[in-house]
């Protein structure tokens, strides 16, 4: 049986079609921009932990987080930066950390932890770790917050 | 005043409207037909069944003044029924008028224009037909907005003037569009909207916080605000002189319906079975507390305790959450007896499921006193607006 006509890409055809990017604004900021700012943003995150101060880093990594396509790389950068501080984190200072975050971040922050235990191998990080964010993010924020990272487009 | 809580059905209630004098009720009780009810007492008796659509009927509207009933439905259809005589009997019944939508989807949600002279259909058909009635031909015709609308509409409301048009859609946005039709409009006044207003003119477009599809959307009583909520758990209040946006992100779950109450507070509900108050000005909005008062209801009933347990914040630890930890660690497979784990899976509301429906029951003044709910439980609720509760309030009730 023929079954070629299977792979034709019909939406191709469809000028109606929805795009995932019609679902979302674009990041304004070119790719090549968004990179050099993660990785910018992963320097200022060492220096805050060689600080001590977590609360600053994790501020630091998920404000403006790069988010849409072609920035796969920045992207990558980002979620290991955000992970090593999760990592590097007390788990008794885990609420007080969270806690200092704006609404935005811990957002930001669930839409992360998600992604890492997506990935394959959960990264280089034990899933406890990543678990016992989860409970605390959302004792903090709620459920709601879960609800927003799973819906969100904007994937970051 | 407690809320009044009637339950209709053992199944979810699709959409429900009430007649002008309150003494009827059109419910679908998630099927192809609408039930009407009359009120005895504390009990609804079921009346007459209209049947017509051939499809799940997914919205209904009852013009308070002409007294007619519109039905959407997933048939792509709506009809207006129209309480006429018998020519033999002289019994008075329900004659269905069919409308020519002409969309290819699902109709949605459907509200009858402030004049009853209009009524909008939002459809998956990514357009919202706006129908009026043509005398000539004794027909209903509509008229599609379309653009910008990139998925289903989900949710219309008219604004007081008759000729502005809230909607909610999948795509993300609330978008406030003109329903103006030469026909049977007269010219709009300038309002925060806009001045000129053509068919179809956007006046306003406003995206979801967080990437939430928009449930439902709403003007405040003079309609100078709009307000929305969204799958991304959030509510948005939009004053569009300002131009302000106020954006309330919930701890709880979604809310997928609303009504203003006031120009200073709205009523919302939706996946956590409470509804909610919020309050505000064009300073700021907040979450003010909930008509559900579970410490009363609790009294009666006994403690009780399940996913509804302790409100939005930190509720994975009870219940089934609960239920299933003991089970992983101390090897506790059965509920109930010396645990500290209810058995009871009955939620702490009175709703038992999902509200779908919120819509204003009773006004003084302005002011609407009483609003009703429906939702996936089978329950009509009708509540006090004035009977509202802190949630901090109650979460410190459930703690004892």
């Amino acid at each position: 049986m023929e079954t070629a006509f299977r792979k034709i890409d019909i939406d191709k055809y469809d000028e109606e079609v929805l795009r995932d990017e019609d679902l979302y604004d674009a990041d304004p900021r070119d790719p090549g921009q968004v990179l050099e700012e993660a990785r910018q943003r992963q320097a200022a995150v060492r220096s805050s932990l060689a600080k001590n101060d977590t609360a600053g880093a994790l501020a630091v990594i998920l404000d403006n987080a790069p988010y849409g396509p072609n920035v796969d790389e920045a992207k990558q950068i980002t979620l290991s930066t955000l992970l090593t501080i999760l990592n590097s984190t007390k788990a008794t200072e885990i609420t007080s950390v969270i806690k200092a975050l704006t609404p935005d971040a811990q957002d930001t922050l669930m839409k992360y932890i998600y992604k890492g235990m997506a990935m394959p191998g959960w990264g280089d990080i034990s899933g406890s770790v990543l678990l016992g964010w989860h409970e605390k993010l959302t004792e903090v924020a709620g459920v709601g917050s879960i609800v927003r990272a799973i819906t969100d487009r904007r994937i970051v | 005043m407690p809320p009044e809580v009637f339950t209709l059905a053992q199944i979810p209630i699709t959409a429900h409207a009430f007649s002008a004098n309150r003494k009827e009720l059109a419910a679908s009780l998630n099927s192809n037909d609408v039930r009407l009810y009359t009120r005895n007492g504390s009990e609804w008796t079921p009346t007459e069944t209209l049947s017509e659509h051939d499809k799940l009927i997914t919205s209904i509207d009852w013009a308070p003044r002409s007294n007619r009933i519109v039905t959407a439905s997933q048939d792509r259809n709506a009809y207006v029924w129209t309480e006429t005589p018998d020519p033999e009997s002289g019994k008075l019944i329900w004659k269905p008028t069919l409308v020519l939508l002409r969309i290819n989807r699902a109709a949605t949600h459907v509200r009858w224009s402030p004049l009853e002279n209009k009524f909008a259909v939002a459809s998956g058909a990514r357009a919202i037909a706006v129908c009026s009635f043509d005398e000539e031909s004794n027909w209903w015709v509509a008229k599609h907005i379309k653009k910008p609308i990139r998925s289903t509409v989900l949710s219309v409301d008219w604004h007081p003037n008759n000729v502005l048009l809230a909607a909610g859609s999948a795509d993300m946005k609330a978008r406030v569009f003109s329903g103006y039709i030469k026909e049977v409009d007269e010219r709009p006044a300038p309002s925060v909207w806009g001045s000129k207003l053509p068919f179809n003119t956007v006046c306003g477009e406003f995206s979801s916080p967080a990437g939430g599809w928009v449930h439902a959307v709403g003007f405040s009583p003079s309609g100078d605000i709009l307000a929305f909520a969204s799958h991304d758990s959030s509510i948005t209040v939009v004053y569009p002189s300002g131009p302000a946006i106020f954006t309330i992100r919930l701890p709880s779950l979604p809310l997928v319906a609303l009504s203003w109450i006031s120009e200073e507070s709205i009523v919302a509900a939706g996946h956590d079975c409470k509804p909610l108050v919020y309050a505000g000005s064009e300073q700021g909005w907040q979450e003010v507390g909930t008509l559900d008062d579970a410490s009363s209801s609790k009294a009666s009933e006994g403690p009780r305790s399940g996913f509804g347990g302790s409100g939005g914040v930190g509720r994975l630890k009870t219940g089934a959450f609960a239920t299933f930890r003991d089970a992983d660690t101390r090897g506790q497979s059965t509920l109930g007896g010396a645990s500290s784990v209810s058995s009871d899976t009955k939620l702490n509301t009175i709703h038992q499921n999902t509200i779908t429906s919120v819509r204003p029951y009773e006004e003084h003044g302005g002011y609407v006193t009483k609003v009703s709910t429906t939702g996936v439980d089978g329950t009509l609720v009708i509540w006090d607006t004035n009977e509202v509760s802190t949630l901090t309030g109650k979460m410190g009730g459930v703690r004892i």
